[in-house]
């Protein structure tokens, strides 16, 4: 079955709003001040400028348009134009104002619950981590970065896919012969060397052949990661081990020392 | 000790001299009484960030191969910041000589808002400005790890290195010609160029340093946005803000929100585009409606404010192009027909020039 733009928008609004119970309290926060705002410039930016947006925004013409001459994969980037924090926390404190004392403690906490069981806490999100030093990078990286660096020159290294979004964030002189782009299946950008980096066990004799080929100067491999041989028996020598991962040296590569 | 001059030189670019430079706007729109160094603040980063956009953004088109544009980038940008902030800094002192302002104005309006009367109010400071402060902190102890950030950050320290802008792969090795749909927003290279004028190494600058000051400035804007919707009900405001930090930090329903962007991924563009400009937008426009309804024109430094949003809003994000001409598009039109007033359509309108010219630019070179 043909998806329409319809189909598109709708599934966008969707992955857009999650639970949708925060976007529930921002549009009944509208409808509210739709009937109740007297001021005329709050009525401008919290009723008719958020209902325009979307209107626009559930317009299939105008995501056709988007679409075609914007691009498709931030269309919901337009539902940043709608003010959601600053009209639900604007309605809330109107509403708790108008009490006094206890009563407006009360509606304050009621209305602090709501949030909070309609919404999800960022910190409890699986891809917080606590940081583990000022470049809030994993401490392996940054020790076996250091390690490797030749001070002049850029060095060639093959890392685990674990260390590929971090390795060029903090050393711009620590190159790869496969980058992120090998790890978005969207992308198709495999890597043979990669494939390789990743399989278990590890085909040694494949690894050094291609790490050779890609002039890598080292090859990462996290510790105790089954292999069919020695990394020793290709001209390799164990360079180093950082944070559980070993760092091979090939000793045919000249590395400019 | 370098540590030290880093962090003294951050505080320079990212506090004082957006300071100075955003009290050139106050004074010239004549509002030196009326707005709070806060204020000053956001306009003076959103001037820094559009004078930036207008002096990278041609000198990463004409860096060809073997050319290293960064250092004259650093070098124009500097001078330019430092001569407005040098401009802002001297008015200032010439207002505090003559009463335009005083410090105890600025302390004057701090204890009208701690004081609002109550003690339920005093409660509710405490508790927005306790939210605020846990955001800030763990903007600092915790780390999101972004995929996206292989290629932002990477962009910046590699530009910081090697003096090239968007001609080296990020993601691997070796390079590349540049792509003109992040080449037109070097969002990036602000961070690179923060990381050479304090000598601290990119990732710490746009990992540990950034994001407390962006996040800041949200809530700066909100408090902004909150003073003038709560003027005459300051004991509101403290309830608004409190909503505001809960909001965002419950905001995770889904990774596209701007409350996910500002705060797991506030060192890009995209996030300072949707939490810090667009909010920013809501404000000064906020501002032109109110001086429209007091039948005050709302003077061109207002104006010019607004269209230095708009090219902040180009440096951010190439979408940020098109969504500040939608943006400002729909807020022109609503006011327009609600003050059935033309004159504050085509006002709008000029303030999308920016914009246009950038989608235009990105259109023609393809």
């Amino acid at each position: 079955m043909e998806i329409t733009m319809w189909d598109t928008i709708v599934s966008l609004f969707r992955g857009y709003m999650g639970t949708g119970l925060l976007m529930i309290w921002f549009l009944a926060a509208l409808v509210y001040l739709f009937f109740r705002e007297k001021d005329k410039n709050k009525r401008i930016l919290f009723v008719y400028a958020p209902a325009l947006t979307l209107l626009l925004f559930w317009n299939p013409l105008f995501a056709k348009f988007v679409y075609t001459y914007v691009g498709d994969e931030i269309y919901y980037r337009i539902l940043w134009l709608l003010p959601v924090t600053i009209v639900t926390a604007y309605l809330a404190a109107r509403l708790c104002g108008a009490l006094a004392g206890g009563r407006r403690l009360l509606l304050a906490g009621a209305c602090a619950a709501l949030v909070m069981l309609s919404g999800s806490c960022i910190y409890k999100n699986p891809f917080f981590h606590r940081a583990e030093n000022l470049y809030h990078m994993p401490q392996a990286v940054v020790e076996i970065c250091d390690a490797i660096e030749v001070e002049g020159r850029e060095v060639m290294a093959a890392f685990p896919g674990e260390m590929l979004q971090f390795v060029r964030q903090y050393s711009p002189v620590v190159c790869m012969p496969y980058g992120r782009e090998a790890l978005v299946p969207q992308w198709r950008l495999g890597n043979p060397l990669f494939d390789i980096m990743c399989t278990d066990p590890i085909d040694v004799e494949a690894l050094a052949a291609l790490a050779k080929q890609n002039l890598c100067h080292y090859v990462i491999i996290l510790q105790g990661r089954p292999m069919t041989g020695s990394m020793e028996d290709y001209d390799y020598v164990l360079f180093g081990t950082y944070c559980g991962y070993d760092v091979y040296l090939d000793t045919t590569v000249y590395r400019g020392l | 000790m370098k540590i030290v001059l880093g962090m003294a030189s951050l505080g320079l670019w990212l506090a004082v001299i957006p300071l100075c430079v955003g009290y050139l706007p106050a004074v010239l729109a004549g509002e030196g009484r009326r707005v709070r160094p806060v204020y000053w603040w956001l306009s003076g980063h959103v001037i820094l960030w559009a004078l930036f956009e207008w002096i990278c953004v041609p000198l990463i088109l004409t860096e060809d191969m073997g050319e290293e544009h960064f250092s004259p980038v650093v070098i124009c940008f500097a001078a330019a910041g430092l001569l407005l902030a040098l401009s802002g800094a001297c008015l200032c002192l010439r207002g505090l000589r003559r009463g335009a302002w005083s410090p105890a104005l600025i302390r004057g309006g701090l204890s009208g808002n701690r004081m609002g009367g109550s003690a339920s109010t005093c409660f509710f400071w405490i508790l927005a400005a306790g939210l605020i402060l846990f955001q800030l902190v763990m903007a600092i102890v915790m780390t999101y790890w972004d995929g996206d950030d292989a290629y932002y950050i990477a962009v910046a320290n590699l530009a910081e290195a090697s003096g090239t802008m968007y001609k080296k792969v990020p993601y691997s090795y070796g390079m590349t010609l540049l792509d003109n749909r992040h080449g037109l927003a070097p969002f990036p290279i602000w961070i690179a160029f923060l990381a050479r004028v304090s000598g601290m190494p990119v990732a710490a600058v746009a990992h540990t340093a950034l994001p407390p000051v962006l996040i800041g400035m949200t809530y700066g804007i909100f408090y902004e946005i909150g003073s003038i919707l709560f003027a005459g009900r300051r004991e509101r405001l403290p309830i608004f803000l409190g909503f505001t930090a809960l909001l965002v930090i419950f905001g995770d329903v889904s990774i596209y929100t701007a409350e996910n962007f500002m705060i797991a991924r506030s060192r890009q563009g995209k996030a300072a585009l949707g939490s810090i400009v667009i909010p920013m937008v809501i404000l000064l426009f906020l501002r032109i409606l109110e001086r429209r309804r007091e039948e005050r024109h709302p003077g061109a430094a207002l104006w010019l404010l607004l269209a230095a949003a708009v090219t902040a809003g180009c440096l951010c994000s190439t979408m940020g192009t098109f969504l500040m001409c939608l943006f400002l598009g729909i807020l022109g039109l609503c006011g327009a027909v609600s003050y059935r007033s033309f004159g504050l359509l085509w006002r709008t309108a000029l303030c999308c020039l920016p914009a246009l010219f950038f989608a235009g630019l990105y259109f023609a070179i393809g």
